[in-house]
């Protein structure tokens, strides 16, 4: 309920020099764990991490699409928490008002212009 | 030490914008006070997740208990049954005599609409309302076809009608399959008659010591736990894990082989897949049979496995943290056999699950799940 000031915990993103956008995240030292947050330790173990990038492609895991009011989106809009190939599952809004295709494939598309990240999906 | 639930209480549950904490917590806790024959306690735990700071002694103070250890706990849904078992630790480790637990919450002033995660997460910053972080399981269920959406519907029909016969629930009704899924969707696959609704209340329990006496209800087991990471490995949907861990060391501290030995459960069906999960987790059923066990009567009053005989978050309401001590007097009046209409007849044992979730990545912010049982 608190009001978005402050700093964006949403996953950063960059575009690589072959033009594909990736989350900028953190990979774990000792047992691998991907995350999308640039965390200072490993959410699973508590190890050292350091910089990955993860992305583009990915599997669609779950979809939905929201037909309510909620406080700064305007409805309907489609989220996807979408398992990055070799990385980590990130929530993410998809164009449309349907739900994205479960164990269909992802990429992501770059962030939204309220900084949402983005992906297409194949129907 | 063994620890008795000596006393109950709840206010009414409802839409409730012209009451404030102070009326809704003393009609809890003086019910409370009344059923255990006391009027005072030696120390009190206040289990709340958006009410102000200050709130427990300024609504306390309100009463009189002034003067003593007061303390303010919160994770998520499951506040009031973290101030429980923490209370009930404090009795049975005899650091004080006699304790108050206490929940409370008024959603009606503090939300428009659906609950959205802290938008210092990700997942709230992105508008995943709590609605939707569930429609994110139940549309994973339907697509790998451990439910139907009928099963789904089955949770709120069932819910709706066993709230008929408490007179403490916010809505009850006798609806139909095909009315929960006519009714406007919130959330794919989620329709408005499978969320809880915006809730207002206050719900509290008295503690002391078991003294022996013939139907005493004790506390048998309890177990809290926080979410491990939630990710691309977890081979569940999001909240079953911490569940079925936090129920496996309730049943051990039991001492208890077998979650089946309970008579009765209330459990945290916030939204109807919670159910449907939490009934799989708990290991009241066997893996994926969830929804089966719903639309089949296994878990309605006078199946194999009564869940949520109050009716549940769906129909009794929602207000956070009053929830987990509203679920503990449900099951305290069931070991007592003071339901009435909605009694499971000769219940002995019966269990409370609450899980609050929304911090991102995390299996869920807590869980709690409390064994009690009629002596």
């Amino acid at each position: 309920m608190s009001s978005p000031t402050g700093a964006d915990p949403r996953p950063e993103i960059h575009r690589t020099a072959d033009g594909d956008w990736v989350v900028a995240g953190r990979r774990c030292r000792a047992c691998a764990e991907p995350v999308a947050y640039a965390w200072p330790r490993c959410p699973a173990c508590g190890a050292e991490v350091e910089v990955a990038h993860f992305g583009p492609r990915g599997t669609v895991w779950s979809s939905t699409v929201v037909r309510i009011a909620v406080p700064g989106h305007t409805p309907p809009y489609a989220l996807a928490y979408v398992d990055l190939d070799d990385g980590p599952r990130v929530l993410a809004h998809v164009a449309g008002d349907e739900p994205a295709p479960i164990g269909g494939a992802a990429w992501l598309i770059g962030a939204s212009d309220d900084g949402d990240l983005q992906v297409e999906v194949a129907r | 030490m063994t620890v008795a639930v000596a006393g109950v209480g709840t206010s009414h549950f409802g839409r409730q914008p012209d009451r404030d904490l102070v009326g809704l917590a003393w009609d809890a806790v003086s019910e409370a006070f009344a059923d255990a024959g006391v009027d005072a306690v030696d120390a009190v735990w206040v289990g709340t997740v958006f009410a102000p700071a200050g709130v427990a002694q300024r609504v306390l103070r309100a009463m009189g208990i002034t003067g003593i250890p007061v303390l303010t706990v919160e994770n998520a849904c499951a506040s009031g049954t973290t101030a429980f078992v923490e209370a009930h630790e404090a009795v049975r480790t005899g650091r004080y005599g006699r304790v108050l637990a206490l929940g409370l919450e008024q959603m009606s002033t503090a939300f428009a609409g659906a609950i959205t995660p802290e938008t210092t997460d990700p997942e709230g910053r992105a508008g995943l309302a709590m609605p939707a972080m569930y429609a994110m399981s139940a549309a994973r269920y339907l697509h790998t076809g451990a439910a139907t959406p009928e099963q789904l519907a089955a949770v709120s029909v069932k819910n709706h009608a066993h709230a008929v016969h408490n007179p403490r629930a916010q809505y009850s009704g006798r609806y139909t399959v095909d009315e929960v899924l006519a009714s406007r969707m919130i959330a794919d696959p989620l329709t408005l008659l499978q969320c809880c609704p915006t809730s207002d209340g206050a719900a509290a329990a008295v503690l002391t010591a078991a003294d022996g006496a013939a139907g005493e209800v004790v506390v048998r087991g309890a177990a809290l736990r926080s979410g491990a990471p939630w990710n691309h490995r977890s081979p569940h949907v999001w909240g079953h894990d911490i569940v079925a861990d936090t129920t496996r060391d309730a049943l051990a501290d039991a001492g208890l082989d077998a979650v089946t030995d309970v008579d009765v459960v209330e459990v945290h069906d916030a939204f109807t897949i919670g159910e449907i999960v939490t009934t799989e987790a708990l290991g009241l059923v066997p893996p994926g049979d969830g929804g089966k066990a719903a639309a089949g009567g296994v878990t309605a009053l006078g199946g194999a496995h009564p869940v949520n005989p109050s009716g549940g978050l769906l129909s009794r309401g929602h207000p956070l943290g009053a929830t987990g001590l509203a679920q503990l007097a449900e099951i305290t009046w069931q070991l007592r056999g003071q339901c009435g209409a909605r009694q499971v007849e000769g219940a002995r044992l019966g269990l409370v699950e609450t899980m609050g979730g929304g911090v991102s990545v995390l299996d869920g912010n807590a869980c709690v799940v409390t064994v009690l049982e009629a002596r």
